[in-house]
């Protein structure tokens, strides 16, 4: 018991820091996405000039968005499931259940870093259509930018919830050894819902 | 053998994976045992590809125009004009509170956003009047469902997507039969206030009060105005016109009403991001098991045992409607429209049902399965702003869900309610 409590802490520590600085970039990346396609309308409009790469910059906002933080509302039980047969059973025959179905998802989600990796690393064939980087002053002129940069957005979100879920296996594991034991808790949860 | 992705996409669901997880892991396990490796990475890709995409991107921002206008006191400027309007009727602010769902559906597009802004309102100032709580709750509930079905509509933008069909043409069906909705609910709400004897909340309005609540309403109402108008009159696509809704809301709260400060806007854009985020990953996941379905042949074997029930497009719908309601119950309806239209929408169109007809029967009767035991998202929602148990609320919307479950029929049994706006503006042949 003092050893799942030994992992959990270290690792529930890296999970709010992870996901912390995963919530601050995926609130500016959706700012940004505002701001970019109301650009493309006034610029369509005003300045009768189309942006090129204006819808594909907010699509690469928003896959990173999601990827950064989906592990969030995953740690904080926001994945939509039915309850009724865990309310159903015993508490602690429900906490068993809730760790095999935790089990499965974790299975998927070390299948899923695997296919992403994979998937990544077919991404550095393809340049992006109209997105360009203009490195000139590094001597490298106007580079496009590689599809790989956006395929990562759903691998880092993989790799994250891979570890959001090992958290929540050991302490539902915990939670079966020793229900009267507390697990360290999130505080962000509680101050984002409170506000 | 791979059709039984399908049982066992139901044993995992039911017994409480996640919805995203299951998705995932009932196709994936039978692609692996069936030792297909390519399907198998495709699954991977495909999720990702069904996120890739730019109308999709509609609902992060329309999530964002309602956490704005949430947050930008904009609640309590509709309330006030819906009082002036129909606040002297008896069972008046049982009436508010139905027509306040009805405008704000017009800003936001969730069921969840309109019960707890309006709740919150409404349910103690409906008690201090003199109606009971559980009443308040019920009623604040049975009349959030309006806000999926008249635009904007983060359901209808997902079955468009899924479905391949166009955004307006889905918005401009759901306005009529969102209001035949809320006309619904309040006959059924006159019907009780006589016999149960409900309260007035205040003095008729005289017109120069009325105008002066619609003037402190005038901004947030033109938000569907601008929304609609900018699509209907191709000055930009919904994506767009949604992204144009979250400055627009931003600017009314912010500089108009100036309800919101600077230091709220990371806060409300977290918790944009975050329902969205999970939308999405639905949205992709859900696009991965399309490509399971139509690889397993399931549709085609479904259609024939549907169809050898009965070639009759009347009994049918009738029975898909029943199958759609008890799918409600249990299912959250994004997740519902995208994992059943695949399969159910096809068998429809080819008898002759047109795509968007079926499209908001389909939606309607899913958006009121969220105020329906035993997983009813609305319902939780109610009981967790109003302190009701979700068992008792139940009990008293049943009134309410049967004035619902007669709309969805009126819906389907007669095409023109959800046909005739978007004919009228030429987004159906």
């Amino acid at each position: 018991m003092d050893a799942i409590i030994a992992i959990i802490k270290p690792l529930a520590w890296l999970n709010t820091v992870l996901l912390r600085i995963g919530r601050n970039i995926a609130w500016v990346a959706m700012g940004l996405m505002v701001l970019i396609i109301v650009l493309q309308v006034v610029f369509r409009y005003l300045l009768n000039d189309a942006l090129s790469w204006s819808e594909e910059a907010a699509r690469f906002l928003m896959l990173w968005m999601t990827g950064l933080i989906a592990p969030s509302a995953y740690r904080w039980g926001g994945f939509v499931s039915i309850d009724i047969v865990h309310d159903l059973l015993p508490k602690r025959l429900g906490s068993v259940l809730a760790l095999v179905l935790l089990l499965v998802s974790l299975f998927v989600l070390v299948v899923a870093v695997q296919l992403g990796y994979n998937h990544v690393n077919s991404g550095w064939l393809f340049a992006s259509q109209t997105l360009k980087l203009d490195l000139s002053s590094m001597g490298l002129g106007l580079v496009r930018v590689k599809q790989a940069w956006m395929y990562m957005s759903v691998f880092v979100g993989v790799i994250l919830l891979l570890l959001v879920n090992i958290e929540l296996c050991l302490k539902t594991l915990a939670g079966i050894i020793d229900p009267t034991r507390e697990v360290p808790a999130d505080q962000d949860h509680l101050v984002i819902t409170a506000e | 053998m791979l059709f039984f992705f399908l049982p066992l996409f139901l044993v995992f669901l039911m017994v409480g994976l996640p919805v995203f997880f299951a998705l995932l892991a009932a196709p994936g396990i039978l692609l692996w045992l069936a030792d297909q490796p390519r399907d198998f990475a495709l699954l991977y890709k495909n999720v990702y590809n069904g996120m890739n995409s730019f109308p999709l991107m509609a609902i992060p921002f329309f999530m964002l125009a309602g956490e704005l206008m949430n947050r930008g006191g904009i609640t309590l400027r509709i309330v006030e004009f819906s009082q002036s309007l129909m606040g002297h009727l008896r069972g008046g602010l049982a009436h508010v509170n139905i027509l306040s769902s009805m405008l704000f559906a017009g800003l936001s597009g969730s069921a969840v956003a309109d019960t707890s802004a309006l709740g919150s309102m409404l349910i103690p100032a409906m008690e201090k009047n003199g109606y009971t709580r559980r009443f308040a709750a019920a009623i604040t509930a049975a009349s959030s469902v309006i806000g999926p079905i008249i635009p904007p509509s983060g359901i209808m933008i997902i079955y468009a997507y899924v479905m391949g069909e166009s955004v307006a043409a889905l918005f401009l069906a759901g306005i009529v039969p969102g209001v035949l909705v809320g006309v619904g609910l309040m006959l059924m709400t006159a019907y009780m206030a006589k016999s149960n004897d409900f309260p007035a909340a205040a003095p008729r309005a005289n017109y120069r009060e009325r105008g002066q609540s619609f003037l402190r309403a005038f901004f947030p109402l033109m938000t569907p105005v601008i929304i609609l108008g900018g699509i209907l009159a191709g000055v930009f696509t919904p994506t767009e016109a949604a992204a144009v809704a979250a400055v627009y809301a931003f600017i009314v709260s912010m500089f108009i009403l100036r309800t919101m400060v600077w230091s709220d806007l990371p806060n409300v854009l977290i918790k944009a991001s975050l329902t969205t985020s999970v939308v999405l990953l639905l949205v992709g996941a859900a696009m991965a098991f399309k490509t399971v379905v139509s690889l397993s042949h399931a549709p085609e074997i479904l259609a024939g045992f549907i169809l050898s029930l009965t070639e009759n497009p009347y009994l049918l719908l009738f029975l898909i409607n029943v199958l759609l309601f008890i799918v409600g119950m249990f299912l959250d309806a994004g997740p519902a429209i995208i994992i059943l239209g695949p399969i159910l929408a096809p068998i429809f169109t080819d008898l002759g049902v047109h795509s968007v007809h079926f499209a908001i029967i389909m939606s309607v009767n899913l958006t009121v399965g969220l105020a329906t035991p035993p997983m009813g998202l609305v319902l939780f929602v109610a009981s967790s702003v109003s302190g009701v148990k979700v068992e008792t609320i139940a009990k008293t919307i049943l009134p309410f869900l049967a004035v619902e479950i007669l709309v969805i029929f009126l819906i389907t049994y007669f095409p023109p309610i959800s046909m005739a706006v978007p004919e009228f503006f030429g987004f159906i042949k």
